[in-house]
């Protein structure tokens, strides 16, 4: 696990340091062929994004999933301020989650801190339970101080 | 396996900071009577009574019966699921961050290159 994780009531924030300039980092976030390389589940065989990247626009993230299937679900982005910030809101199950996504200089680093409100219907994510489960024993051990 | 109706309420229940705050007072202090939970608060008791239901619902919270007082408690299981499910997620962001990171570590391998 390199990333910082935070949970505080229904918040979970996440902090990772990217070796990349900012406009570099924020680019993989707003332009739809770079993010569909990598923010799918881990075992997603494919994903496909279609984004109206634009404060009010909406966005269908469509996965793949190795055995399990394909899973679709959608959103809406509420801000995109460039270079420094991206907030929306996503559709799962019978929940809206609204995630904001925060970057910020350090040198030629990147740091992101990314803030998930509200949880969905765990469909997604027991469909790629499997690979989670590893990273999973070393987050308990993280949540066990952070409880503490 | 997680229960999805139980995560959902948890979820729901933490989603208000008052009820947030009645948590961390039982968490922290023990056991307490409905109007010992309200005191801190500018609310009603029956406005902190529907507070209780909510978290009762989302087995956050059990009341017991001590002589003629209801005495409740913080149910740690409750809260253990609902930081079980965060974590979940959290390990999702990590893998997909995990991915960025790779793609960001190419381009600069291409850059060097080029």
């Amino acid at each position: 696990m390199k990333s910082e994780i935070k949970m505080t009531g229904n918040r979970l924030q996440i902090t990772r340091v990217f070796d990349a300039p900012r406009a570099v980092v924020f680019a993989y976030w707003t332009r739809t062929e770079k993010l569909q390389q990598w923010s799918g589940c881990k075992d997603a065989t494919k994903v496909e994004i279609e984004a109206d990247l634009r404060a009010g626009g909406s966005f269908t993230q469509r996965m793949w999933i190795a055995g399990a299937g394909e899973y679709t679900f959608t959103g809406k982005y509420e801000e995109i301020t460039e270079p420094e910030k991206i907030v929306y809101t996503a559709n799962m199950g019978p929940a809206t989650i609204r995630i904001t996504i925060e970057f910020f200089e350090e040198g030629r680093r990147t740091r992101v801190v990314l803030t998930q409100e509200g949880f969905p219907d765990p469909k997604m994510c027991q469909i790629v339970s499997q690979g989670f489960s590893e990273s999973f024993e070393k987050l308990d051990e993280l949540l066990a101080k952070h409880s503490a | 396996m997680v229960n999805k109706q139980t995560v959902s309420a948890v979820f729901a229940a933490l989603a208000d900071p008052t009820r947030r705050r009645i948590l961390e007072r039982l968490a922290t202090g023990g056991e307490a009577r409905a109007t010992a939970l309200a005191r801190p608060f500018r609310i009603s008791l029956p406005a902190i009574s529907r507070h209780l239901r909510v978290l009762e619902g989302a087995r956050l919270i059990e009341r017991r019966r001590k002589g003629r007082l209801h005495l409740i408690r913080a149910r740690a299981a409750g809260l253990a699921e609902a930081r079980r499910w965060m974590a979940h997620y959290a390990a999702g962001w990590d893998a997909a961050f995990d991915a960025l990171d790779e793609l960001l570590h190419k381009d600069r391998e291409k850059g060097k290159r080029e």
